[in-house]
């Protein structure tokens, strides 16, 4: 067990009838650091996140956040301890506007979240679109409304599910130059990712999953020259 | 614009009150009535069209609260007044103890428990002859006065139309809300669905229980096929869904609109109006399923609380 | 309850719980066609065995040719009337959210029912074709509920072979278990659609036609038979086939056995209660279904 790990992750198995997602898979976080989780197509990478956000239920193992054991929590109760994450297929409410959007999040005085909502339009520069459906909103602007929505309730850990995908570069520079920021502030960044530029960049360890294993652990460096890596992305 | 629409609210309201004193029994009954649909959909539009759950047996409720009340008034011989204030909360107990564990199921499963709810309600008070009179029925002593049930009533459907506005212009409505539009992302997002759910489940079966208990004190005579008939359920939700379900005034509008077509266009013809209703249903549910003021909504981007 | 109950007593309730289980099953097999293929929950079921039923009264009223016979009429013309209904407005609430499909399919219902009140007045109807039972030991086996029950099962297997062995059923079955990968596979699933429903409506035509000469006939008779079909599919699992077949036979016995125990007014509410019981503690079904 590593000292100060935010976010450990112990021998955690899933099995979806007679398909092992998650197998035995271990890997603690330290504070304040950008992690990197990647594999091929179906190496369990998002069920693993759905595991750690209690989303599913894992089968062994456990995980624990801060300490304490977060497994077998509700997802709402996993949120709450401080733990955020988005989605591969964007999750915003279509129906209710980008300021409502945020505005569910938290718990606590109209005012003060409505100023914190509006705060983090601006940062992403929705504040224009406040009042305009979600669903109305371009692609990439659900993107950052998912991503800031995350940021409402001022989680420490931040999940992230292919943040990159399908968005342009100009939108992608600043979503990365933010989760820089988010990381600066004291948060710990996991993010799940198909862009090795954006992963080789911004992470500094990157885990690297395989038919629901860990298979390499360590800097983007030395992951790109793994062999087992490599085997697992171009070998089969 | 608002001040307009609230002095015209006013005015509506006073006229509703002041209703009383020129009208016939038939008109008296006939408002009363109307309350009570808007009441009804106001209610169903609580929970789903609210949270997307769609309670496809609330006439439960309704006919829980009517049977609450009637052996409170005509067995204890209390006034039907606190008499239907508990056949609310009988009501929303009905909700509780059947909320908790069925909220916990998916779509069509939750509808299609909500049905077997209703029946098993239905087929209950006919087995307990004697608290309910069975299939027998229950008659209440004679009342010779609507105008209070229908003051009572339309208090009701104020009630819950101001209830269906502070929860919708509210942050609990918005959760609400998110539960409709995606319930895994609500949950990620730290809300507990399951306590807001049960929350607006409780909600809306109150007031069908209060309405069903003066209905029941209304009529003199309750009997199981009468309060639970799945056509009642269908009403309220056609009717929501007409006027716009997920909206403020929706519900009210659709329930004014389709019974006073009803009332006044169909109950002439016996068959006919079965099947017209059976058409207005079908065309509801293919071409308008938002309502009219969720296309206006649409369409002009009105805000919510309308 | 002051009765005793004799070993020939049970009997008699198992075989009747059989006899009319293999109803529900090739009823409830038709719902779950519709549910399986098209995630649409079909209120309009019963009313379409009504109709069935009705067919096979008139058929037997002006013709007087034995009624089972009658199923060479009732359920083509319900399989026609099915695809006729599909095709005009069940498929525009395929993947719509269950309200829609309810509603539709409970608008079309009231619609149908109420046509058939009008026509032929709420009068109770029955046929009269074979009275009494045969008797084996101790057991009486009412003669039309043993051929009709001869029918079901009948039937039933025919359908199963049908979406075993034959191309259109194979295509029927991989469309409910997955609709984009039949469509990728050239499957046809607006058409496996019309089939599907056309299929379930000739199975609950081919239900009223024989439950014709066994109960009363009036033009609300329906709804019943659509509630146990629900009740059917959940115990059996949505989307399970075979465990249509089981829940069916499982209500059946369930519902006699309890007869012998409660009044036939509660033993009504077996199937309610039975419904909403298994919804909360094992909602994908006793058999193993799919989740929705």
């Amino acid at each position: 067990m590593q000292a100060n790990a935010i976010l450990e992750v112990r021998d955690v198995t899933k099995r979806f009838g007679g398909v092992t997602a998650v197998n035995r898979c271990s890997l603690a976080l330290a504070q304040g650091k950008i992690y990197g989780l990647i594999g091929p197509n179906g190496s369990g990478k998002t069920t693993l996140f759905n595991c750690i956000t209690g989303l599913e239920r894992r089968d062994a193992g456990e995980v624990r956040f801060k300490g304490a054991r977060i497994d077998g929590l509700k997802p709402y109760q996993v949120a709450r301890r401080g733990i955020g994450r988005t989605f591969q297929i964007i999750r915003v409410f279509p129906e209710l506007t980008a300021l409502e959007n945020l505005l569910v999040v938290t718990g606590g005085p109209f005012e003060a979240a409505r100023r914190r909502a509006e705060e983090l339009l601006r940062f992403v520069t929705l504040d224009r679109l406040g009042n305009e459906y979600a669903g109305n909103l371009s692609y990439g602007q659900q993107k950052l409304l998912e991503f800031i929505r995350v940021l409402m309730a001022d989680p420490e850990l931040i999940l992230l599910d292919e943040p990159a995908a399908g968005v342009n570069r100009t939108l992608l520079n600043e979503l990365l130059a933010a989760i820089t920021r988010l990381r600066d502030q004291g948060k710990t960044i996991l993010i799940v990712e198909h862009d090795m530029k954006v992963v080789m960049g911004l992470c500094e360890t990157v885990f690297v999953l395989d038919y629901g294993e860990k298979i390499a652990e360590g800097p983007p460096g030395l992951i790109q020259t793994d062999e087992r890596v490599i085997e697992a992305y171009f070998g089969r | 614009m608002k001040r307009a629409f609230i002095a015209a609210l006013g005015v509506l309201l006073v006229a509703l009150a002041l209703y009383p004193i020129t009208a016939t029994g038939y008109g008296i009954r006939f408002m009363l009535q109307l309350f009570m649909w808007v009441a009804l959909a106001q209610s169903w539009n609580l929970i789903s069209g609210l949270t997307g759950y769609v309670s496809f047996g609330h006439v439960a409720f309704f006919g829980t609260g009517a049977y609450a009340t009637g052996i409170l008034v005509a067995t204890h011989g209390w006034h039907w007044m606190p008499a239907s204030l508990m056949g609310g909360v009988a009501g929303a107990i009905l909700a509780l103890i059947i909320g908790y564990p069925c909220l916990r199921l998916k779509g069509p499963y939750f509808a299609i428990s909500m049905l077997g709810l209703n029946e098993v309600m239905r087929v209950l008070v006919s087995y307990f002859e004697g608290l309910t009179g069975g299939g027998s029925g229950l008659s209440l002593p004679a009342l010779h006065a609507s105008v209070p049930i229908y003051y009572a009533t339309g208090l009701a459907a104020v009630a819950v139309t101001a209830t269906a506005f502070l929860i919708i212009t509210s942050r609990f409505g918005l959760r609400l809300m998110t539960i409709r539009e995606d319930e895994v992302a609500a949950e990620a997002m730290g809300i507990d669905t399951a306590r807001y759910k049960l929350y607006a489940f409780l909600l809306s079966a109150f007031v069908p229980g209060v309405v069903g208990g003066l209905q029941a004190r209304d009529q003199g005579y309750i009997e199981p096929m009468a309060v639970f008939p799945l056509l009642t359920t269908i009403t309220m939700i056609v009717m929501a869904l007409f006027g716009g379900k997920g909206t403020v005034w929706g519900p009210a509008l659709g329930a004014v609109t389709l019974f006073v077509f009803q009332e006044l266009v169909w109950a002439r013809f016996l068959y006919l109006h079965q099947v017209l209703f059976g058409a207005i249903i079908i065309v509801v549910v293919l071409l308008m399923p938002r309502g009219i003021l969720g296309i206006l909504q649409q369409r002009y981007q009105l805000p919510r609380t309308i | 309850m002051g009765v005793i109950i004799t070993p020939a007593m049970v009997g008699q309730v198992v075989i009747s719980g059989l006899l009319a289980g293999a109803l529900y099953s090739m009823v409830a097999l038709g719902l779950a066609l519709i549910f399986g293929v098209m995630r649409v929950i079909n209120v309009a079921h019963g009313t379409i065995l009504m109709l069935g039923a009705y067919t096979t009264f008139w058929w037997f009223q002006l013709l007087g040719i034995n009624p089972y016979l009658s199923l060479l009429l009732s359920m083509p013309l319900m399989f026609l009337l099915g695809v006729f209904l599909q095709r005009s407005m069940v498929h525009r609430v395929v993947d719509a959210p269950e309200l829609s499909s309810l509603l539709l399919t409970f608008g079309i219902s009231i619609a149908l029912v109420n046509v058939t009140q009008y026509a032929f007045s709420s009068d109770v109807r029955s046929v009269e074709f074979l009275t009494g039972s045969f008797l084996v030991g101790p057991l009486a086996l009412s003669k039309s509920r043993l051929i009709s029950f001869a029918f079901a099962v009948g039937l039933t297997l025919f359908a199963f072979w049908f979406l075993q062995k034959t191309k259109l059923g194979k295509a029927i079955r991989a469309t409910s278990q997955s609709r984009e990968v039949a469509m990728v596979c050239g499957v046809n699933v607006q058409r496996i659609h019309l089939y599907a429903f056309g299929m379930a409506s000739a199975l609950a035509a081919a239900g009223g036609s024989l439950v014709a000469v066994i109960v009363a006939i009036q033009p609300e008779m329906g709804q019943v038979y659509t509630f146990k079909s629900f009740l059917v599919i959940v115990l059996g699992g949505a989307g399970n086939y075979p465990g249509a077949l089981l829940g069916g036979m499982l209500l059946g016995l369930v519902e006699q056995l309890s007869s012998l125990f409660l009044t036939t007014q509660v033993s009504e509410a077996v199937a309610y209660v039975l419904l909403v019981l298994v919804l909360l503690l094992r909602p994908t079904g006793l058999f193993g279904g799919r989740s929705t």
